[in-house]
């Protein structure tokens, strides 16, 4: 039942132009060099914010002291100019790249569309709530304004992770430490917000009799992550619904998963998820969220960055989830929270992500 | 494809609540001058390594088939048709590094 999780092969298609893949190459080194420790922003402005801490004898409290602070330093600024840059470059080629293939590209999902063995439930009816009308990361069109949206997002996220999750390898690390029901029982898997769907084909990988449902807003997320689940020939399937509200019966599912969704959700939706997934888990299934981490274990740049990323990228839901007790929302719920722990990052210390593992009774 | 969104009601992003999103276009750095010169910057630096990736590719493979030596590039004379395709692309090149300066206000 339990099957190891392994790599899947790249099935993005490719670009249309070399040069496009070499302008790619360069925003990738890039995006690593200013966040990472070649410009060494992050060291340093974090540093600079720590010793005016020291120097006023105490920590700085609202975020509004750590912007007044970091952004009367000229280096913030620059930060941000590039921060913002490289963004804007990597969507801009990507965007018309794909456009320039536009009608192969709907042609191949056209013909994929008919093809298994995944499965593809869109819903004709389906309305868009306002919420989810935003520019994700400054993806043109969002998640679902473009129909190349998948493709998009698939190569937007593969720059993101600099190759390393071209064969899906961090879907299927997180995936596989997903701790099943105590009964060991995983019949069925419901994926939420699934986008391209990486983490349901992990999912049917590991557990490779049980029904993996992946479900999503977008009619273009669904068919990307259809065609590619069918290249994978994954027996997964995706369906077009609400991840609030799923449509799915009472006591169906044995584990939830849910990786980087909240962030991008209003409140008020968080917590209707939170209900959703007590609703439509069985007595002891698991819902496991993988998300940023929150305010009270951020250093001062990293909560300046959050406050960037929700203004400048396209995350507005973002700082509101850092700000809020995940754990809290679940037991009030009525989850039992099995695990709330940061992620290391590269250094070891806690990092910008966390997980949270929760029990239905 | 099934069209399941209100393209002219969603033309513009409609959050709800959170923290509010820039705008197009936003300037970073206190001198609009500045913020436009670090954008050409980063652009100029993108087709700097497109053009020294693809010289890496052509070198080697040239010297693998032994097409072409080093000394022949640098004799290279165009065709007068092959010149204005030369021209076209480096309009075209100094469009994608400068286009950044329409976007400095007057004021």
């Amino acid at each position: 039942m339990n099957a190891p999780v392994t790599a899947v092969p790249e099935t993005l298609p490719p670009l249309a132009s070399r040069t496009a893949g070499s302008y790619l190459d360069f925003v990738e080194g890039f995006r690593e060099y200013i966040l990472g420790s070649g410009a060494d922003f992050e060291r340093r402005l974090n540093q600079a914010a720590e010793a005016e801490e020291v120097r006023r004898g105490a920590k700085f409290g609202e975020l509004a002291e750590i912007r007044t602070f970091l952004e009367s330093l000229p280096l913030t600024h620059l930060r941000n100019r590039l921060t913002r840059s490289q963004q804007e470059m990597k969507w801009t080629k990507l965007s018309a790249t794909y456009q320039a293939q536009r009608e192969q590209l709907l042609a191949e999902l056209d013909a994929w569309d008919e093809r298994g063995p995944a499965r593809l439930e869109l819903d004709p009816k389906f309305v868009h709530p306002p919420y989810t009308n935003v520019h994700f990361h400054l993806q043109p069109g969002g998640y679902f304004k473009d129909e190349l949206g998948g493709f998009l997002y698939h190569h937007g996220t593969k720059v993101f992770f600099r190759g390393e999750n071209d064969k899906d390898e961090l879907h299927a690390k997180l995936v596989s430490l997903v701790p099943p029901p105590a009964d060991g029982n995983v019949a069925r898997v419901l994926d939420l917000a699934c986008s391209i769907g990486q983490s349901t084909t992990a999912f049917k990988m590991r557990f490779p009799k049980a029904e993996v449902i992946g479900i999503d807003h977008s009619v273009a997320m669904l068919r990307a992550a259809h065609r590619r689940a069918s290249m994978l020939g994954s027996e997964v399937t995706f369906a077009q619904r609400l991840v609030e509200d799923t449509r799915m019966p009472d006591d169906h599912f044995d584990l939830v998963f849910a990786f980087i969704v909240f962030h991008e959700l209003p409140q008020r939706i968080v917590r209707d998820t939170v209900a959703e997934a007590l609703r439509v888990l069985r007595p002891g299934g698991v819902f496991a969220i993988y998300d940023f981490n929150g305010v009270q274990d951020q250093s001062p740049y990293q909560r300046y960055h959050r406050y960037c990323d929700a203004r400048h990228n396209g995350e507005p839901y973002s700082q509101d989830f850092c700000d809020c007790d995940l754990a809290a929302i679940l037991r009030h719920a009525g989850f039992s929270v099995l695990k709330a722990a940061a992620l290391p990052d590269r250094a070891g210390g806690p990092g910008y992500m966390k997980h949270w593992y929760a029990v239905k009774g | 494809m099934v069209e399941s969104w209100d393209a002219a009601a969603y033309a513009k992003q409609t959050p709800e609540t959170g923290t509010p999103i820039a705008g197009d276009n936003p300037v970073y750095l206190p001198d609009p001058v500045t913020d436009a010169t670090v954008r050409m910057l980063v652009e100029l630096a993108a087709q700097v390594w497109i053009d020294r990736e693809r010289l890496l590719v052509l070198e080697t493979l040239l010297a693998e088939h032994g097409v072409v030596t080093r000394a022949a590039v640098e004799s290279f004379k165009p065709s007068v048709q092959q010149a204005q395709e030369f021209k076209a692309q480096r309009n075209q090149f100094i469009e994608e590094v400068f286009k950044s300066l329409r976007t400095i206000p007057v004021g």
